[in-house]
C-alpha cells in the first residue's frame, strides 16, 4: 500500500479588532500614558484593561477608572526558548502584573528581577501606536 | 411529553452589521443584556448558559465556547457550548431545552454570537477545510459550489424558474426593511433586480445570497413554574427535532432535505402536530440562499414537493398570506452572522407569538411557529415548534405573578424610532474604519496540515494512477461506492469486496462558476459538477466538466474521464484532468459486462 502525505493549508489571515473596551484601553495608553479600567461598583471588581461589561453580573461598564501606573507581580516565569524550540539569549522574563486599583492582572515583561509580591512601575514607549507594546515593561522600583 | 416543560421567556439580538467594533464578547454581552433587560431579569436568576458559535475560524479564536462565556453570562455557572455549523443557532435552543426539561436548570440562557469580519481575506477560507481535503479541495472547491449545485439539482428535479425562488429574496428583504437589526432591509427591491445581480456560481445570484455579517442573539428558557413567574406569556417550546443526513454531500438527494423532513417529524410528534399545515401559523425556515427557504418549507412538510416556490411567488408566503414565512426578513434580509441567525429566528417566533413584533407582526393571533436551521457539511437539520398559550398555557388563565414586561427599548442607533425588538449596539464600521481602526492586529492563521488518505482512499488513489476506477460494495444493502469506502455507514459492516468500474458516468448536477473562494472573479467560468459513475450507487463525487460550452451541459448528459498522461499522474483525484461529454450515449450493457468483481 502507498504512503500518502497530502499537505494543504488554511489560507485564511485574521484582523483582530479591539473591541469598544479595549479601544478604550489602548487610547488612554496612546494618547495620555495611562491605564484605562472600568469598575463595577455592585460586584466591587475593577478591569483592566477596560470593559464594557461585568462578566460576573453583565451590568454594563463605562471605562472610566484610572489605574497603575505602579502594580505588583503575581506571577513570573523566564523564556528560555521561542514558540519553536530555538534558544532564546538573553531569556526573557514575564510577569503578571496587577495594577494598582485593577482586579485582574496583565501579562507583559519585567524588566529586571522581582519576587512575587514585589512592586514595580510601568515603562512606556515614548513613540506609541496603540498597541499592547506601546507598554516596554515593567521595570522594579 | 419528553421531560419538564420549558418556555421562552425573553429574547434580544444586537443589530445585524458587516462589521462590528464590537469584539464577539461585547456581542455577546449586548444581546444577552438585551434578553435580560426585555425579562426584566438579572444575571442571578440564570441558572446555566448555553451558548453557539459557528467555525472557530471565523472569529480566528480557536476556543471560542470559553472564549465568549463572560459575554453570555457564563461565569461560575454550567456552560456548554454547541456546534452543528449552520444548524447550530436552532441547536442550541434545543439544548436550553434539555437543559431545563431534564430538570438541571430553571433557567437557562441561550446565546449565539458570530462575528465573520475578522477572517481575512474572506470568511468563505474558514470553510475551505469542510470539502474532503483528499479528493474535493485538489479541485479548487468554492463554498457557493454546494448551493449552486444542490439549487440547480432541485430546479431540474421540478422544473422550477428562477423567477418564482428569486421572489423569496424579495419577499424576505422586503420584509427586513421592517426589522430595526436589518442589515439589508429594502422595501422596494423586485424580482428584477434579483435577475440582474451578478451570477456568481449558476444559478445563485448575488442577491440570492445572505450576507456576511457580525451579530449576535439570546433567548432566556425557563421551566413552567418558573416561566409562570417571570411573564404572563411565555412561549412554549412544544417540540424538538434534529436530524443529519449522509456525510457524503455529493450522495444525498440534492433536490430534497430529508433531513429536515425527518427532524420536523421528530419536533411535529413531540408537539402532538398532524396536520402541519393546518397546525402552523407562522415558520421561520432557514434562508441563507433563497431557493433554501423554498427547500427547508417542503422538507418541513408545509408545501408538497416542488410546490413552495409556485407558493412563494403567488404570495402564499408573504406576511399577510396564509402562511407568513420569514416574517422577520430572514437570513436574506437581517443578514446571516451564522449561528446568531437561526437563534434568531427562534427570537422572531417568540415575538410573533406573543404579538410583539411591531410593523413586522403577521395578521391574527398566530398561535403556534415552526423554527429550521440547516448545517454542518449542508445535512442537518435542527427544528423547533413553538406555541403561545394553548393546552395547558397561560394565556388567558390570569396567573401572572408581575406585569407583562414590555419589550421596547430604545435603539441607540437611532435607525428606528419604534424599535419592536429589545436591541443594543453594535457599532456598524465601514470598511475603511475597519481597515484603519487604532489597536488591530493582523495575524495569518500560519498552519499547515498533511491528511493521510487511509486504506479505501489509498487503493481509489492507486486506481486513478494507473486509470482505473475502483468501488466497494456492501453486499448487505447492495451498494457499489465511488469512491469506495472501508465500511457501509448505513449497514455498519465492513464492505465486501472490490470492483472496477468504467471511467464513464452521468452529469447529476453542474454549476457555472464565475468567482473564486474569495469572490474574485475568473478569466473563464469553472464547470464544477456532481458525477455519478456507471453502475456505483447514491450519487457521485466531486469534479469538473471540460470540452463543453457552458450552455450545452445539462443534468443527466453522458460522460467520460479525461486522464491525465501516464507520466503526470500522482494518485490524485486530478489524475481526472475532466470529465466531457460521451458521444455516443453510453450502452449501460458493456459497461455492465466491464464491470467485474477483482481486488486491487
Amino acid at each position: 500500500m502507498t504512503v500518502r502525505r497530502i499537505e494543504g493549508e488554511l489560507p485564511v489571515a485574521f484582523r483582530y479588532t479591539p473591541g469598544v473596551g479595549n479601544t478604550a484601553f489602548f487610547e488612554a495608553l496612546r494618547d495620555r500614558g495611562t491605564f484605562l479600567g472600568s469598575r463595577c461598583a455592585d460586584c466591587g471588581v475593577t478591569y483592566l484593561p477596560a470593559r464594557i461589561f461585568c462578566e460576573r453580573c453583565l451590568a454594563g461598564l463605562v471605562p472610566d477608572t484610572e489605574c497603575g501606573p505602579e502594580g505588583t507581580v503575581e506571577s513570573w516565569t523566564v523564556a528560555r526558548q521561542d514558540v519553536d524550540g530555538r534558544p532564546l539569549d538573553p531569556p526573557v522574563t514575564f510577569a503578571l502584573v496587577r495594577l494598582d486599583g485593577a482586579d485582574t492582572v496583565l501579562l507583559h515583561r519585567l524588566l529586571g528581577t522581582a519576587d512575587i509580591g514585589g512592586r514595580v512601575r510601568a515603562v512606556l514607549r515614548p513613540e506609541r501606536t496603540a498597541s499592547i507594546l506601546d507598554l516596554q515593561g515593567f521595570e522594579p522600583v | 411529553m419528553t421531560g419538564r416543560r420549558v418556555a421562552v421567556v425573553g429574547a434580544g439580538m444586537t443589530r445585524f452589521v458587516r462589521r462590528a467594533q464590537e469584539t464577539g464578547k461585547e456581542l455577546a454581552f449586548q444581546a444577552s443584556r438585551a434578553a435580560l433587560d426585555a425579562a426584566e431579569m438579572k444575571l442571578g436568576q440564570v441558572d446555566a448558559v448555553c451558548l453557539t458559535s459557528a467555525p472557530d475560524a471565523f472569529d480566528g479564536v480557536h476556543r471560542k465556547g470559553d472564549y465568549l462565556a463572560d459575554g453570555a453570562g457564563g461565569w461560575n455557572k454550567p456552560f456548554i457550548r454547541t456546534y452543528v455549523g449552520g444548524g447550530s443557532g436552532v441547536f442550541t435552543a434545543i439544548q436550553g431545552w434539555y437543559t431545563v426539561a431534564s430538570g438541571q436548570a430553571d433557567v437557562v440562557l441561550c446565546v449565539a454570537e458570530e462575528k465573520m469580519s475578522s477572517c481575512q481575506p474572506h470568511p468563505q477560507g474558514a470553510f475551505l477545510t469542510i470539502f474532503d481535503n483528499i479528493l474535493e479541495r485538489p479541485l479548487g472547491p468554492n463554498l457557493l459550489w454546494i448551493f449552486a449545485l444542490e439549487m440547480n439539482r432541485y430546479m431540474q428535479r421540478y422544473g422550477l424558474e428562477k423567477r418564482d425562488i428569486a421572489a423569496v429574496a424579495v419577499k424576505n428583504k422586503r420584509n427586513a426593511a421592517d426589522h430595526p437589526a436589518a442589515l439589508l432591509g429594502q422595501a422596494d427591491i423586485s424580482v428584477d433586480d434579483v435577475l440582474a445581480s451578478d451570477v456568481l456560481a449558476w444559478p445563485v445570484q448575488r442577491l440570492d445570497v445572505s450576507p456576511i455579517s457580525d451579530g449576535a442573539v439570546a433567548i432566556i428558557m425557563a421551566s413552567e413554574e418558573t416561566a409562570r413567574r417571570l411573564t404572563a406569556a411565555p412561549v412554549w417550546i412544544d417540540g424538538v427535532g434534529w436530524n443529519l443526513d449522509s456525510t457524503y454531500w455529493t450522495n444525498r438527494d440534492l433536490s430534497y432535505p430529508e433531513y429536515v423532513e425527518k427532524a420536523a417529524r421528530m419536533a411535529y410528534g413531540m408537539a402532538g402536530i398532524t396536520e402541519p399545515r393546518k397546525q402552523i401559523h407562522v415558520a421561520e425556515p432557514y434562508d441563507p440562499f433563497d431557493y433554501k427557504e423554498l427547500h427547508h418549507l417542503e422538507g418541513l412538510l408545509l408545501f408538497d414537493k416542488g410546490k413552495a416556490p409556485e407558493a412563494a411567488a403567488a404570495g402564499v408566503t408573504a406576511r399577510d398570506g396564509d402562511l407568513p414565512c420569514c416574517p422577520s426578513g430572514g437570513l436574506l434580509g437581517v443578514g446571516n452572522p451564522i449561528a446568531a441567525a437561526g437563534l434568531m429566528k427562534i427570537a422572531e417566533l417568540f415575538w410573533q407569538l406573543r404579538g410583539e413584533a411591531g410593523a413586522r407582526q403577521v395578521p391574527g393571533t398566530p398561535e403556534r411557529g415552526v423554527a429550521q436551521a440547516w448545517g454542518d457539511l449542508m445535512q442537518v437539520g435542527t427544528v423547533v415548534v413553538m406555541g403561545a398559550g394553548g393546552a395547558g398555557g397561560l394565556r388567558g388563565s390570569g396567573l401572572a405573578a408581575r406585569p407583562h414586561p414590555s419589550p421596547l427599548r430604545p435603539d441607540p442607533s437611532g435607525q428606528s424610532a419604534a424599535p419592536p425588538t429589545s436591541m443594543l449596539g453594535p457599532t456598524s464600521l465601514s470598511d475603511a474604519q475597519f481597515r484603519s481602526v487604532a489597536g488591530a492586529v493582523d495575524t495569518p492563521l500560519d498552519v499547515l496540515y498533511a491528511w493521510d488518505p487511509g486504506d479505501a482512499i489509498g487503493a481509489f488513489l492507486d486506481g486513478l494512477r494507473d486509470g482505473r476506477i475502483l468501488a466497494t460494495t456492501c453486499a448487505s444493502c447492495g451498494r457499489t461506492l465511488v469512491p469506495p469506502r472501508a465500511f457501509c455507514e448505513r449497514c455498519f459492516r465492513s464492505t465486501d469486496a472490490w470492483m472496477e468500474l468504467a471511467a464513464t458516468g452521468t452529469v447529476e448536477t453542474f454549476s457555472i462558476c464565475h468567482v473564486t473562494w474569495d469572490m474574485r472573479p475568473l478569466d473563464e467560468p469553472e464547470l464544477p459538477a456532481v458525477i455519478r459513475i456507471d453502475g456505483s450507487s447514491d450519487g457521485g463525487f466531486l469534479h469538473k466538466l471540460d470540452e463543453v460550452a457552458p450552455d450545452d451541459v445539462r443534468i443527466g448528459m453522458a460522460v467520460e474521464a479525461v486522464w491525465r498522461p501516464l507520466d503526470d499522474r500522482t494518485g490524485s483525484i486530478l489524475d481526472i484532468a475532466y470529465f466531457r461529454p460521451r458521444d455516443p450515449a453510453p450502452d449501460r450493457e458493456l459497461v455492465a459486462a466491464a464491470a467485474g468483481e477483482m481486488t486491487p
